[in-house]
């Protein structure tokens, strides 16, 4: 007869940690499935194309602005025809009395569903994680009609097809699209020595500043307010063409609207080139020394620990630097560094990581996207709501206040209350969620509760899978 | 006018303005109701329906007996109600209380879920789809409906004959949940921290908040719970109350939980008014505790335990059940009380006997017990 090996135990650990910290959170079977091949299984991904893939019958950022003019001239259409009505004490009733309704509430609903429905259903989860990331880094907030349908297709149309290819790339992509650009005003900023800048028309440094500050080098890295304007007068002409006023859809360089000359960045100075001025600026951001460690530590923050060891930075760094910037090898680093793959875990998860895991765990079929979006909103991270460019926080101080945490045991306890009477067997959750990392001590409390369904809230709300 | 057309205006003008009349006629409608709660958690048996009469309780239970020695409601034989049981005892005196001592669901391994399973599918291989009371109200095309977030295991199995019910603004998760996140936040005092300030904000919150949290209290339920049963179309329902695993300071635990039991059960009682004659309570838990206390003032999970039966037609006033003793060799494996009967012989003969069920239809529905033979109702 043939010996049976018993599992390695050190694979085991480390089928979990992808999962948990890496991934989105195990479904059942996720370990088992990829118990030998953790590493290569994250590796793999980072050579998908797509990276990840949405529902692409839903609207795109084209077509959302299209239905927003639309939707603009009904409304002036409406208000027209109801100046001439005669004022009737049943016009509520009257159909044709009825303002037109924005659309962009239920686009927004039905684009943020779709990620979160494919990010709770992926096997690849590792992806989508690395998406959020990025989403997060080029935080667009849904303030304003317009914003609230376009926010979710900068993450589709831009980041996605670049996740893991050049960060310029990357970073053009964005800059040209809608959501950005009209997020930080640089569709209406405008060369202040071109004949079409007024008294209250102008530069607009907005996207300039947030380039620097949030998406490249990083606050205090020793760039000045001329280098803000500088880039500001560099990508003017970066625009939005408008629907059905021009021939166009989408990004538009506007060669009349962008300032003339040369500009010096850092120190660097760029001929006038037109748009090809604003491009070769964002490339030089993109390829920045301090850009590689701004970017790398923000990576490690999301991924390991609040607290970057020096280590992982450096290697990360020299990865980014060796590769021009490459999003694969720069994962690919992450990914094969022993740091990042201590069994401590230091990451607390942010709400939305919290509630995908938690349907990941729950391996929840019949998914109420409903239920999950409401579900962000008590726990505190609706999509696209961040209302800054810098998006929601990545550090646990943010998170783990008092009343965050009650918001979660209550949320858990709910869901506990609605699936606990569902087959689930809590000694073959346990495995399935954490591997053999469950400490013996939750371990025994969780096994221990009075109830499934306190067994299940305790799981829940457990240190283990509270963080990552 | 035509005389019927008279005779239909003036019922209805009735429902309008004699609606409490109205109640009561339905009420002689007789129909025979169930209420099936169940304590998730276990509940300790011997420091609730106490033999006063065992020498050896005192020496088992140093600490956790005097507590209540000396407020002891009396019982016949010997056994005493917890003081916690105000109306239970006024129940037993009118004779509508039944309580079983050293009982047990047949299942003897001491896990809270596989115990709670065998207590609700009261099957000898639990199935988690099919329940004991679903069981019951298939053969007699009854409904039911559950007090609860889900379908429990007991109404499992008949989906068109069952529904659940829960306060819409839902509540924040019970105090033993709370109790058990902070054993569990042992080996992590930021989140220990976190939820002790949590806690102390909590109770500081404005009146409004506070009653929408008490709409998924036990009491608040037992009354919805007696409300819904009102309805025409309801001949049973499910509650539970969980809180039961005393592993720690029993004594005062144990106060409040059988407080709120005893308060619950009167507000089901009160709410059911006339309808309180026709309806058959049945109380149980998964398993009971250790006969001796443990070192933190508390019980661990042990094997026998107690059942009520209770209603206005009961045939109460007595305690059912044989004692097995507590000595060393009478108590199962030197730790637990000793069970004497099946939970089910009881349960499954007060079912018969409120439902009429025939023998045959008793089989289908608890195959594992033979029902008590004792007449379980005053005629």
């Amino acid at each position: 007869m043939q010996a049976i090996q018993p599992p390695s135990n050190k694979q085991f650990t480390k089928a979990t940690i992808a999962m948990q910290r890496f991934a989105l959170g195990a479904r059942p079977n996720d370990i088992k499935r990829i118990e030998n091949i953790a590493q290569p299984w994250l590796l793999n991904q980072l050579t998908f194309k797509p990276a990840v893939e949405f529902d692409s019958t839903l609207p795109d950022s084209n077509e959302i602005l299209i239905i927003q003019e639309k939707y603009k001239q009904a409304q002036k259409a409406f208000k027209e025809y109801a100046k001439h009505q005669p004022i009737t004490a049943n016009m509520s009733d009257n159909k044709d009395m009825q303002p037109p309704k924005n659309p962009n509430q239920a686009i927004y609903k039905q684009l943020t569903a779709d990620a979160l429905q494919q990010s709770i259903n992926s096997f690849n989860s590792f992806n989508w994680r690395c998406l959020d990331f990025f989403s997060n880094h080029f935080s667009v907030s849904t303030q304003g009609s317009i914003m609230r349908g376009l926010a979710p297709t900068l993450e589709r149309e831009a980041i996605a097809p670049h996740l893991f290819g050049r960060f310029e790339d990357l970073l053009l992509a964005v800059y040209q699209h809608p959501a950005m650009l009209i997020y930080l005003n640089n569709e209406t900023s405008i060369g202040p020595s071109t004949k079409y800048a007024k008294m209250n028309k102008g530069l607009n440094e907005n996207l300039a500043r947030e380039i620097l500050e949030l998406h490249t080098l990083g606050v205090n890295s020793g760039y000045q307010q001329k280098d803000v304007t500088e880039l500001a007068k560099g990508i003017t002409g970066w625009s939005v063409a408008r629907p059905g006023k021009e021939e166009k859809e989408g990004f538009v360089y506007r060669a009349n609207k962008h300032e003339p000359g040369i500009r010096t960045l850092m120190g660097k100075s760029f001929p006038e080139s037109g748009m090809k001025q604003g491009t070769a600026m964002i490339k030089y951001l993109a390829n920045h020394p301090i850009t590689a460690r701004f970017v790398s530590t923000k990576i490690i923050q999301h991924f390991i620990s609040d607290q970057a060891p020096e280590e992982l930075i450096n290697h990360l760094t020299t990865h980014w630097y060796n590769s021009n910037g490459q999003l694969s090898s720069v994962f690919q680093a992450l990914i094969q560094h022993p740091l990042s793959w201590q069994i401590k875990q230091q990451k607390y998860k942010t709400p939305r990581e919290y509630v995908i895991s938690t349907y990941r765990a729950l391996n929840i079929k019949n998914l109420s996207i409903k239920q999950v979006q409401s579900a962000l909103s008590v726990l505190g991270e609706e999509p696209f709501k961040a209302g800054s460019p810098a998006g929601y926080s990545d550090q646990q101080q943010d998170w783990d206040g008092a009343n965050a945490l009650m918001a979660r045991i209550n949320w858990a306890s709910q869901l506990a209350g609605r699936k606990a009477s569902k087959r689930i067997d809590i000694e073959t959750l346990i495995s399935n969620t954490f591997g053999d990392t469950l400490s013996t001590h939750s371990y025994q409390v969780i096994t221990r509760a009075e109830s499934r369904q306190q067994a299940l809230t305790l799981l829940l709300l457990s240190p283990e899978f509270l963080r990552r | 006018m035509l005389r019927r057309d008279f005779l239909k205006a003036l019922a209805a003008s009735l429902v309008i303005y004699q609606s409490p009349l109205l109640a009561t006629t339905k009420a002689t409608h007789h129909q025979p109701k169930v209420v099936w709660i169940v304590l998730r958690g276990a509940l300790d048996s011997l420091h609730t329906v106490i033999p006063t009469f065992e020498p050896n309780l005192i020496n088992l239970r140093p600490t956790l007996y005097p507590t209540i020695q000396n407020e002891l409601l009396p019982l016949s034989k010997g056994y005493a109600l917890h003081p916690s049981l105000i109306n239970l005892h006024q129940w037993y005196q009118q004779k509508q209380l039944l309580p079983v001592i050293a009982v047990y669901s047949g299942y003897k391994k001491r896990s809270h879920f596989d115990g709670q399973d065998y207590l609700e599918s009261a099957l000898k291989i639990p199935d988690l789809d099919n329940g004991w009371l679903s069981r019951s109200i298939k053969v007699k095309n009854k409904h039911a409906i559950a007090i609860s977030q889900s379908t429990p295991i007991s109404l499992r199995g008949a989906k068109q004959l069952s529904n659940t019910w829960y306060p819409s603004r839902l509540p924040n998760a019970e105090h033993d949940t709370f109790s058990a996140l902070q054993t569990l936040y042992q080996g992590s005092p930021q989140l220990l921290a976190r939820l002790q300030e949590g806690l102390t904000m909590d109770s500081m919150l404005d009146t409004k908040n506070k009653k929408a949290k008490q709409n998924g209290n036990f009491i608040n339920l037992s009354r919805s719970c007696g409300q819904l049963l009102k309805q025409k179309n309801t001949d049973c329902a499910m509650l539970t109350l969980g809180g039961w695993d005393t592993h720690k300071n029993q004594a005062g635990l144990l106060k409040r939980q059988l407080s709120v039991l005893d308060n619950g059960l009167q507000a089901l009682k009160t709410e059911l008014a006339t309808q309180w004659d026709d309806t058959l309570v049945i109380v149980a838990t998964e398993f009971g505790r250790t006969a001796r206390e443990n070192g933190t003032r508390g019980t661990d999970h042990g094997t026998a335990s107690a059942l009520f039966l209770a209603g206005g037609k009961i045939n109460g006033g007595e305690v059912l059940g044989d004692w097995p003793g507590l000595n060393e060799t009478q108590l199962y494996q030197q730790r637990d009380l000793k069970p004497t009967s099946n939970s089910f012989d009881w349960i499954a003969a007060s079912i018969q006997q409120h439902w009429h069920l025939n023998n045959q239809q008793i089989q289908q529905t608890f195959p594992t017990s033979s029902p008590y033979q004792g007449k379980i109702f005053r005629s």
